[in-house]
C-alpha cells in the first residue's frame, strides 16, 4: 500500500460491479476478495448505500465485520459516498433544513466508524448549511468533497456558490470531486446503442444529440425531449432510455477541471468504455488527466464504470482497462 | 432486463393464507427509502389488479401499501426483495400467470427525476 504519494493514484467504486452485486453473484466480503485479487485497488470507493445494509447508522458490530473484511484484502477504505437525500417525498416540499443535516451526520459517523477518510457529497445540500456540517466534520475528522457531477461542472452557477463558501470556511475537510461525466465530449455511443436495442428511432437519438448540447438542468432537458418526441409516438420507454444521458453526462470544456484542482480531494474517473487500445469512447482523458498531475493532485482517483446503467459488459475488464490507461496518462 | 431495471424479484409469486404474495426488486442501483417507491399499477393475467387493500412486507414488517409515501426512514436494501402482499387474491400452487408490474422511483437527491419500470414474467405460483 502506498503510504507516501508523490502523484495521483488509482482505485476502483465498487459502483463499477453494480450489476455483478445486484445480481447476487458476489456479497460484499467476495466482491472485496475478487477486486484485490485482480489487483484493482488497493483504493477503494463504496457508495453507503449500495454495499451497507445499515447504512445510514451502521453498527459497532458491522463495522468490525468491514474492518475484518479489509485487514483480508489489504484493501484501502479512501472514500464513502453518502447521499444529500432532500427530496424524500416526491412531488411535496424537500425535507426540513434541520433533518438534512442530522442525515448528513448520521451518514458521516458511519463513514467514520468503517475507517474511511473521506466523504462524497452531494449538491443537494444546499449550501447555507455548511457552516453546520464542516465543524462536524472537522470534530470527526473526517473529509467531504462535494461531487461535481453532470450538470455541474466548474463554471456552473452551483459550483461558484460553493466554493465562495469553502473561502469562506476555509477549511482542509471540505472540497472537491470532480466526477468526469460533466466534461463528455459525446454521448457515449454504447449507450446510444443500448437506447437503439430498446427501440429508439434515430430521429429520437438525433433530437437527443441536439437537446443535450444545450443549457439547463438535466430534468429540464428531459422535459425538453419528451415534450418534442411524445407527440411523435415515440414510447416512454424509448424516451427514458434517450434521457439517461441528460442525467449523467453533460458536455462542458474538459480544460475548465483545472480551476477546481486545488482543492480536488479526490477524482471519479467516470467512463463508458475504454478500448483494447485504451481510450474512453466519451471522455477526453488525454487532456483531463494531466491537469491533475501537473496541478499537484496526490489524492485518489477511482475508476467509476456507469455502463451498467445500460449494458451488461465485463466491469472488471473495464476497470482494468482504465487503470491502464489512466498509467499510460500520467507516466506511472 | 437490466438488473437495475427488474422489479420483479426471484422469490416470484406465492400463495399465502395471507393472499397473494409478489417478489419486488427495487430498479436502481443504490437503497432507497420507500417514500420515493411508487407501486403498480400491477395486473394479472391481464386484468388490472385493485390494490387499495394491498401491503408492503419487508425485513420482516408490513404496512399498508397506502402509507408507502411516508416511510422515509425505512430503507429497501438494494440487494433484498420487498413482498407486495395481495389479501383478496388466491391462486393455486403450481398454476402459471402472467404477472405486469411497475414501480415508478424518485431518485430523493436529483431533482425531477422519476423512472418509469414496467416489467411482465410468467411466474408459477409456490406454496407457501
Amino acid at each position: 500500500m502506498t503510504t507516501t504519494a508523490t502523484g495521483p493514484q488509482t482505485g476502483v467504486t465498487l459502483y463499477s460491479f453494480t450489476n455483478e452485486f445486484l445480481t447476487r453473484q458476489f456479497e460484499l466480503d467476495t466482491l472485496m476478495a475478487e477486486v484485490a485479487k485482480r489487483g484493482l485497488g488497493p483504493n477503494i470507493e463504496i457508495i453507503g448505500f449500495q454495499n451497507f445494509r445499515e447504512f445510514p447508522d451502521v453498527s459497532d458490530r458491522f463495522a468490525d465485520e468491514f474492518k475484518q473484511m479489509l485487514a483480508d484484502t489489504g484493501l484501502n477504505p479512501v472514500s464513502c459516498a453518502i447521499n444529500s437525500d432532500r427530496f424524500l417525498k416526491p412531488g411535496a416540499q424537500p425535507i426540513e433544513d434541520a433533518a438534512l443535516v442530522e442525515y448528513h451526520k448520521r451518514q458521516l459517523r458511519s463513514a467514520k466508524k468503517l475507517g474511511f477518510s473521506l466523504v462524497r457529497y452531494q449538491f443537494a445540500l444546499p449550501v447555507h448549511l455548511l457552516p453546520e456540517i464542516a465543524p462536524y466534520a472537522e470534530e470527526l475528522d473526517i473529509r467531504m468533497g462535494v461531487e461535481v457531477h453532470a450538470p455541474m461542472w466548474a463554471g456552473h452557477p452551483a459550483v461558484q456558490a460553493y466554493g465562495e463558501m469553502y473561502d469562506k470556511l476555509n477549511t482542509p475537510y471540505l472540497g472537491w470531486i470532480p466526477d468526469f461525466g460533466g466534461t463528455a465530449s459525446r454521448i457515449p455511443e454504447s449507450m446510444l446503442d443500448a437506447a437503439r436495442a430498446k427501440g429508439a428511432k434515430e430521429d429520437l437519438l438525433d433530437k437527443l444529440k441536439e437537446v443535450w448540447l444545450e443549457d439547463g438542468m438535466s430534468h429540464e432537458k428531459a422535459g425538453r425531449l419528451r415534450e418534442w418526441a411524445a407527440p411523435k409516438g415515440h414510447s416512454p420507454l424509448e424516451i427514458q432510455a434517450a434521457c439517461l444521458a441528460f442525467f449523467i453526462l453533460s458536455n462542458h470544456d474538459p480544460k475548465s477541471w483545472a480551476a477546481l484542482v486545488d482543492r480536488t480531494i479526490h477524482i471519479h474517473g467516470k467512463f463508458y468504455g475504454v478500448s483494447e487500445d485504451l481510450v474512453e469512447e466519451a471522455i477526453d482523458y488525454d487532456t483531463i488527466l494531466p491537469l491533475f498531475k501537473d496541478g499537484g493532485f496526490t489524492g485518489t482517483m477511482v475508476s467509476e464504470w456507469e455502463g451498467h446503467a445500460y449494458d451488461m459488459r465485463d466491469a472488471f475488464e473495464q476497470v482494468r482497462r482504465h487503470q491502464a490507461m489512466a498509467r499510460r496518462i500520467w507516466g506511472s | 432486463m437490466l438488473p437495475v431495471e427488474r422489479v420483479i424479484g426471484e422469490e416470484g409469486l406465492a400463495a399465502t393464507a395471507g393472499g397473494l404474495k409478489l417478489a419486488m426488486r427495487l430498479p436502481w442501483y443504490r437503497s432507497l427509502p420507500f417514500s420515493v417507491v411508487e407501486v403498480g399499477p400491477l395486473s394479472i393475467d391481464g386484468e388490472a389488479v385493485d390494490l387499495s387493500d394491498a401491503l408492503i412486507e419487508y425485513n420482516g414488517e408490513q404496512w399498508p401499501l397506502s402509507q408507502n409515501g411516508e416511510k422515509v426512514d425505512t430503507f429497501w436494501f438494494i440487494r433484498d426483495s420487498a413482498f407486495l402482499v395481495l389479501p383478496s387474491l388466491k391462486a393455486d400452487a403450481g398454476s402459471a400467470h402472467e404477472v405486469s408490474l411497475n414501480l415508478f422511483i424518485s431518485p430523493p437527491y436529483i431533482p425531477g427525476m422519476r423512472r418509469t419500470n414496467p416489467q411482465t414474467s410468467t411466474l408459477i405460483v409456490e406454496a407457501a
